[in-house]
């Protein structure tokens, strides 16, 4: 009657699979601890103005790879698949670019003899040139869906993955058929020129900013703001949102699931085709294969700041860069294996926190 | 009726059309003229235009199919769809063959941007003829051979072809029973059947040339490592797209113990095979741990990642110490077998054989054993295969453990095969490739990965013209294998059942829903 019910101890006892993930904490910890501290305080191997020079360059093509990891995870999101063509349509974009610059090129104003078109309005072309990248982008991802993946709707899991790997190899290996394997270079604008910018000096020394940067930066800013605002305050957003919980009562509340994953591709479609306009304004250089690195990290960007999630997208993709840009400076390795880098944090998150920084804990369907 | 007519002809004539602008800027149609040139004496002109004549009248066959509610379309409606088509398809490359040829022909060197466009291309492409009646000649050509098409196939429909045909022969299934029922399902016919393989195998090697047994032993590595991917993708549903990781383990463990240039190690082959083989699969089981916890989307990105991962290690100067950097390793061992070297490709083909019969083996045992049957219930559904008491993650970790092994098979005999080896043998292609033959062949399926791996990797090898149009047509038949025949050329038994079942769950869904254009109006 008066028995105080003793609780049971349950002693915690850690798995296996936790200890080696206090192992490795440890052990990566420890690394990356004695790597910096090695290189910065000991050896000073770089002075303040090349840390400057690495977060910039960071900044720069953290904005870049945010743009495709929307695209990522805006499909993620809805139709909880690995769009792997996306790095394709990121390049097709470029490509495009690079071709509305060299008709642009081709023809002069004011009669024979006069300025190339894209001298004399380089603002005008811009716009064109982002016009055309955008609206390639945008038919190529809609199509994407339209032929690989829709008639693959309610398929098991690993048939729409294959055919999405599909549609990546002949994207890219159609655009080296017709436009040949060379690398391509984008015109360089006299007014956006890729060498020249703004001079400050940091700890003495002077230090680029280029304006193709801040103008990339500046304005993959501005299209994730809106895409931010158009998912969160529109009713296309709200659709979108909608059909991302559940794609059968979204389509008994009368939403068009077909147009909305259709929309959807479109959206990730312009968002990868200015970035692909970006990276060509910006480092240059475009190839057929050109997506296939910048495709992969932006999907470690997507898994970093939690998949399905947009602010998380944009927060992993900066976090990206900055890792990448500092990482090989920081740990004092060889500049060729920042890419190693890259895909051990991939690792890293996978390991300890695979939903992400900003992703809900527990989240088990979404994984 | 006449507006639905209109819309059908307009949107299937914009489909071709850029079906054919995309034939033309890729370069396919010419070199298909290219190789029929090579086979038949037919001047290159001909051959173009019954190609395009060939397209084009199946386009137009395609009027002629039956509609939904199963009625055979009127003459008059296919003859109308197929000239609209035929006259948007015919508008589209006619434009385009005019803005093409006529900028050719004003001195433009096309190739500059087009690369397929070389002049003799275009040549071919306008017969000849100045642009202005090359784009004529273009535009009349589908619009006349579209109907044709159209009523051609109507004509074989009424002859009733495929229905005397599938009355009079067998089904071929059934007749394949037929054949192989009393040669499998006996002890002395499985005696004999086994028997004849067995002396193909022995005698063909012989027979042949060192460049066929390059070929065939080439294919032989890919059923390899078909057979091992198959563990991974057939029976355990993991989407490994970084195969080539542990190919390259293989290929390394075995250069870097057997030649001379980077440690002077010099093992014997047979000491160090067992041990490029164990490593591959540890590898593979510690690549596993941290991915496999996680659903099949995570794998397949880590695991390309992975791919690209291992190239850029061995590339790395920093680390050419060790692994020889870009420059590769040469000299690798080749295994000696009672004091006879084994050095040329005869040898290696018997061995290759060997291994592929000792995998194949494997594989069938793994396949019936409670492990095997553990993958397939993880492959349909992996929260039931929990709840059912299977420790997924070990399952898991086991199926990309033993698939890793047959890669580090495939790596150290490809690496002492052609005595070199180095970071460009290990370029994603060769997941893909490996990828494509499991699917290709049905996943799951043995016979289907042997079947995968020669169409795939032995017919290019005859067609050598094909070489850049090969990856190309790997990423086409991905996705069209998926959409209409998921389940492979050769599928496996239970794999065809299951996507059966999921097709008719499916069909039963959409036909409790509208169509997706009626839902938009109302």
């Amino acid at each position: 009657m008066g028995d105080v019910i003793e609780p049971v101890r349950v002693r915690k006892r850690f798995t296996s699979y936790q200890i080696s993930q206090i192992v490795v904490g440890i052990a990566f910890v420890a690394y990356v601890t004695w790597r910096l501290y090695t290189t910065i305080v000991i050896k000073h191997s770089y002075g303040l103005d090349t840390w400057v020079k690495f977060v910039i360059s960071g900044l720069i093509i953290g904005s870049v790879y945010a743009l495709i990891t929307i695209g990522y995870t805006l499909v993620y999101a809805i139709l909880r698949m690995i769009n792997f063509a996306h790095s394709e349509v990121f390049m097709v974009g470029a490509f495009a670019g690079f071709f509305v610059f060299e008709g642009l090129k081709s023809f002069s104003v004011g009669g024979a003899g006069g300025m190339p078109f894209i001298d004399a309005h380089p603002i005008l072309s811009i716009i064109l040139a982002f016009a055309g990248g955008i609206t390639t982008s945008m038919l190529t991802g809609v199509t994407l869906e339209r032929i690989a993946y829709r008639p693959l709707r309610g398929a098991p899991r690993l048939v729409p993955l294959i055919s999405a790997v599909g549609a990546s190899i002949f994207l890219q290996n159609a655009t080296q058929l017709m436009f040949g394997p060379q690398r391509r270079t984008f015109y360089n604008l006299p007014s956006l020129d890729r060498n020249l910018g703004w001079t400050i000096t940091v700890a003495s020394k002077p230090v680029l900013i280029t304006y193709t940067g801040v103008f990339t930066f500046v304005l993959a800013i501005i299209l994730l703001v809106s895409l931010y605002l158009l998912v969160q305050k529109t009713r296309l957003g709200r659709a979108m949102r909608a059909v991302s919980e559940n794609k059968q009562t979204a389509a008994l509340m009368g939403i068009d699931v077909d147009a909305i994953i259709s929309r959807t591709f479109a959206i990730s479609g312009i968002l990868a085709g200015s970035a692909g306009v970006m990276w060509g304004l910006h480092y240059g250089q475009i190839h057929s294969f050109v997506g296939f690195i910048p495709g992969i990290k932006a999907f470690t960007a997507a898994v970093l700041g939690g998949i399905g999630n947009i602010p998380g997208a944009m927060v992993g993709s900066m976090l990206l860069g900055l890792i990448e840009s500092l990482g090989p400076g920081g740990l004092g390795i060889d500049f060729q294996l920042k890419d190693v880098i890259a895909f051990s944090i991939l690792v890293l998150v996978l390991i300890f926190r695979p939903s992400g920084i900003l992703g809900e804990v527990g989240s088990q369907e979404k994984l | 009726m006449k507006n639905k007519n209109l819309r059908q002809g307009v949107r299937t004539g914009i489909q071709m059309g850029i079906v054919m602008i995309f034939l033309f800027l890729v370069g396919a149609v010419f070199i298909l003229v290219k190789l029929i040139g090579d086979v038949l004496p037919i001047p290159p002109e001909w051959s173009l235009r019954s190609i395009l004549i060939l397209i084009f009248l199946l386009a137009g066959a395609q009027f002629s199919r039956v509609t939904a509610n199963n009625a055979i379309p009127l003459w008059q409606d296919i003859l109308l769809k197929a000239t609209i088509a035929g006259a948007v398809t015919g508008l589209f490359v006619g434009l385009m063959t005019l803005l093409f040829i006529s900028l050719q022909q004003k001195g433009l060197n096309l190739r500059t941007y087009l690369y397929q466009l070389s002049p003799n291309s275009l040549t071919l492409w306008a017969q000849g003829l100045p642009a202005q009646y090359a784009a004529v000649f273009h535009f009349l050509l589908p619009l006349v051979t579209y109907p044709l098409g159209g009523l051609l196939a109507l004509v074989f429909r009424g002859l009733k072809l495929k229905e005397r045909l599938s009355r009079r022969i067998i089904p071929t299934q059934a007749f394949g029973n037929h054949i192989f029922a009393p040669l499998t399902h006996s002890l002395w016919g499985k005696i004999t059947l086994y028997g004849l393989v067995g002396i193909l195998l022995l005698v063909v090697p012989m027979r042949i040339n060192d460049y066929a047994n390059f070929i065939l032993g080439t294919v032989g590595i890919y059923v390899l490592m078909g057979l091992g991917l198959n563990i991974v993708v057939g029976l355990a549903g993991l989407l490994d797209l970084g195969y080539v990781v542990f190919f390259a383990v293989g290929s390394y463990t075995m250069a870097l113990l057997t030649a001379p240039t980077p440690h002077n190690i010099l093992w014997n082959f047979w000491l160090v095979l067992p041990i490029a083989i164990a490593l591959a699969a540890i590898i593979g089981v510690l690549l596993g741990i941290p991915v496999l916890r996680l659903r099949g989307d995570y794998l397949a990105i880590v695991t390309l990642g992975f791919g690209e991962i291992i190239r850029v290690l061995l590339r790395a100067e920093s680390l050419a110490g060790f692994s020889n950097g870009p420059r590769g390793i040469p000299k690798i061992g080749q295994p000696f077998l009672f004091g006879i070297p084994f050095n040329n490709e005869r040898d290696f083909m018997y061995m290759i054989i060997l291994a592929v019969i000792l995998v194949i083996f494997l594989t069938i045992r793994l396949q019936n054993s409670k492990i095997g049957r553990a993958w397939i219930a993880i492959r349909e559904d992996e929260t039931v295969a929990q709840a059912m008491g299977i420790n997924t993650l070990k399952a898991k970790l086991l199926a990309f453990g033993i698939g890793a092994a047959f890669a580090g098979l495939g790596g150290a005999l490809f690496a002492s095969r052609s005595q070199f080896t180095g970071p460009d043998d290990f370029t994603l292609m060769i997941s893909v490739n490996v990828l494509a033959v499991v699917i290709v062949g049905g996943m799951g399926s043995i016979p289907g990965v042997i079947a995968g791996a020669f169409v795939l990797k032995g017919l290019p090898e005859i067609l050598r013209d094909l070489e850049s149009y090969r990856i190309l047509a790997f990423g086409a038949l991905l996705v069209v294998m998926m959409i209409y025949r998921p389940q492979g050329l050769i599928p496996s038994t239970r794999r065809r059942l299951v996507l059966r079942d999921a097709k008719k769950r499916e069909g039963a869904i959409e036909a409790s829903v509208p169509p997706a254009d009626e839902r938009g109006r109302s």
